[in-house]
């Protein structure tokens, strides 16, 4: 049975970017903002399906994969993304431009809008506030309404069209961009690990000798630990098979347990 | 002075206002400038409500989440500094500031545990998103963002209105290492989310980008990511065209037989 695909309007682009407000949202470490993505980009995604009931699914479930960007730019990739499922894309191409994208957009994300947006207007509303005047608050609440839905909505557009007029261009060279998006997918997942992930032993624990234990880590390579854990997870998921709740609760317990013998640090 | 139960009940409806927005983080009513103010205004006093956002926000712009971390919170910050400077005539905004942090502790450690524990709602939305469930994808969302307002709502109350001592002389006894417990959990649980990407990203060809990646990012000081993406990008560029190469020679040598 052949997928027949909708079109979308302006406005359902317009409704994707309104909706992407709650993008974050439920936000948990494991896959961070997983949920939310899906969520808000489910009612467009419908759109284009309509009743298809299975191939909506598989268009959904895909994306519970970890996610993070910045979530005023999440827009953009969830515009690019629906024009590329709006043509019928392959769906490893399109998830691999999206892994791709993230990370680079929640360090522009994070430059404009947490590094000088907020310090910016946070600073000329907080002068108005200590001199008593009641438009410190209200300019800042007024701006911020702005600032946080008509980037939104001009990001998505931006991702929407642009992802339309390069349909063409990525299905001729979809295995190659492919490739591509696979290389700095995990270029940057190797350079997100010493970031996202935090853990070190103690300062505190000390071998026999004088030596601390994360000193000789960190004289091997710093980061070293989050590295390994990275990869040894990726080892129990993909050859174990085993489920990622299972580890939560493991890592939960032996957490705690170590936190009370003051075996790691975050 | 003191907090009336109508007003104790206001703050606990803002903060749960408030504190939906800082789940969204879309329109910067979680910010400590907005708290102390709609703090003042509940509590009659506006022109304290100014100096203490003024003081609270300055204090707290420099504090931003980086990564998966968590500083103490904003939000609550803001609603204690104002209520605790308007209960202590005599308290400077800045002292208040000090007093309010056990409260934007707690909270700090509530974010943590609720980030670490939503995890559990992974898997039912990776059901409904699988089943197309949208109306359910939804619900779960909601789900996730009625707890925290609903925790927030709560403690705002107890901590404004009712039991303010003993909720200091909790955090202030609390012991640290359940926290400990949390925040170490945390910092791990995003090499699951990393782990599993990789599961569908990594092949034996672009394995070695990974460490490419690592490396840089371990000994190159760097605000965000963005630097290393670029030079990413370019690197899959170059991995673009050789592909693009190869697929065309490919091509030519089918024409050829």
């Amino acid at each position: 049975m052949t997928v027949s695909r909708n079109k979308l309007t302006k406005k359902d682009i317009t409704d994707l970017a309104v909706l992407s407000i709650f993008e974050q949202c439920p936000f948990c470490y494991e896959r961070m903002q997983a949920g939310g993505y899906t969520a808000t980009l489910a009612p467009t995604l419908k759109k284009i399906y309509g009743d298809q009931t299975e191939e909506l699914g598989n268009a959904l479930g895909r994306n519970m994969t970890f996610f993070n960007t910045e979530p005023h730019m999440a827009t953009f990739q969830q515009g690019l993304h629906a024009a590329l499922e709006e043509a019928g894309e392959d769906r490893d191409v399109i998830m691999g431009i999206r892994d791709a994208l993230f990370g680079p957009f929640a360090g522009l994300g994070d430059a404009v809008f947490w590094f000088t947006l907020l310090p910016v207007t946070a600073t000329i509303c907080c002068s108005l506030c200590s001199q008593g005047n009641v438009l410190g608050p209200i300019l800042f609440l007024i701006i911020w309404f702005f600032l946080g839905i008509v980037p939104r909505i001009w990001l998505c557009h931006l991702g929407y069209n642009l992802g339309t007029s390069a349909v063409d261009v990525i299905r001729e060279n979809a295995p190659a961009i492919a490739k591509a998006a696979g290389i700095l997918g995990v270029l940057v997942v190797g350079a997100l690990i010493p970031s996202y992930v935090g853990i070190a032993f103690n300062e505190e624990l000390v071998l026999t000798g004088g030596v601390a234990v994360q000193a000789i880590f960190d004289s091997v390579i710093p980061n070293l630990l989050p590295l390994a854990l990275v990869l040894f997870f990726y080892w129990l998921i993909k050859k174990k098979n085993i489920g990622s709740i299972q580890l939560i609760i493991a890592i939960l317990i032996i957490c705690i347990v170590a936190s009370y013998f003051n075996i790691f640090a975050y | 002075m003191s907090i009336t139960l109508v007003q104790g009940l206001m703050l606990a409806l803002m903060a749960a206002i408030c504190a939906i927005d800082k789940c969204t983080e879309a329109f910067f009513w979680f910010r400590p400038i907005t708290t102390a103010f709609l703090t003042g205004v509940i509590l009659g006093d506006v022109k304290l409500g100014l100096q203490c956002a003024a003081i609270a926000e300055l204090a707290f712009t420099g504090l931003l989440t980086v990564g998966g971390t968590v500083p103490p919170d904003g939000l609550m910050a803001g609603i204690m500094t104002t209520v605790l400077a308007y209960l202590n005539p005599g308290l400077t905004p800045e002292a208040a500031l000090s007093l309010a942090f056990p409260f934007a502790l707690l909270m700090q450690w509530v974010g943590i545990i609720e980030n670490t524990t939503f995890a559990g709602f992974m898997p039912i939305m990776e059901k409904q998103a699988y089943k197309a469930d949208i109306k359910g994808l939804w619900r779960t969302l909601f789900t996730g963002v009625g707890i925290t307002a609903i925790i927030y709502a709560i403690i705002v109350f107890l901590s404004t209105y009712a039991i303010q001592e003993p909720i200091r002389l909790f955090v202030e006894n609390f012991p640290e290492w359940i926290v400990n417990g949390f925040t170490v959990a945390g910092g791990i649980m995003p090499a699951i989310g990393l782990a599993m990407l990789l599961r569908v990203m990594m092949t034996t060809e672009n394995a070695p980008y990974l460490f490419i990646g690592f490396v840089v990012a371990t000994f190159v000081e760097m605000g965000n990511v963005l630097p290393i993406a670029i030079v990413g990008a370019a690197i899959a560029y170059l991995g673009y065209l050789n592909a693009k190469k190869q697929a065309a020679q490919g091509g030519n040598e089918d024409d050829g037989i």
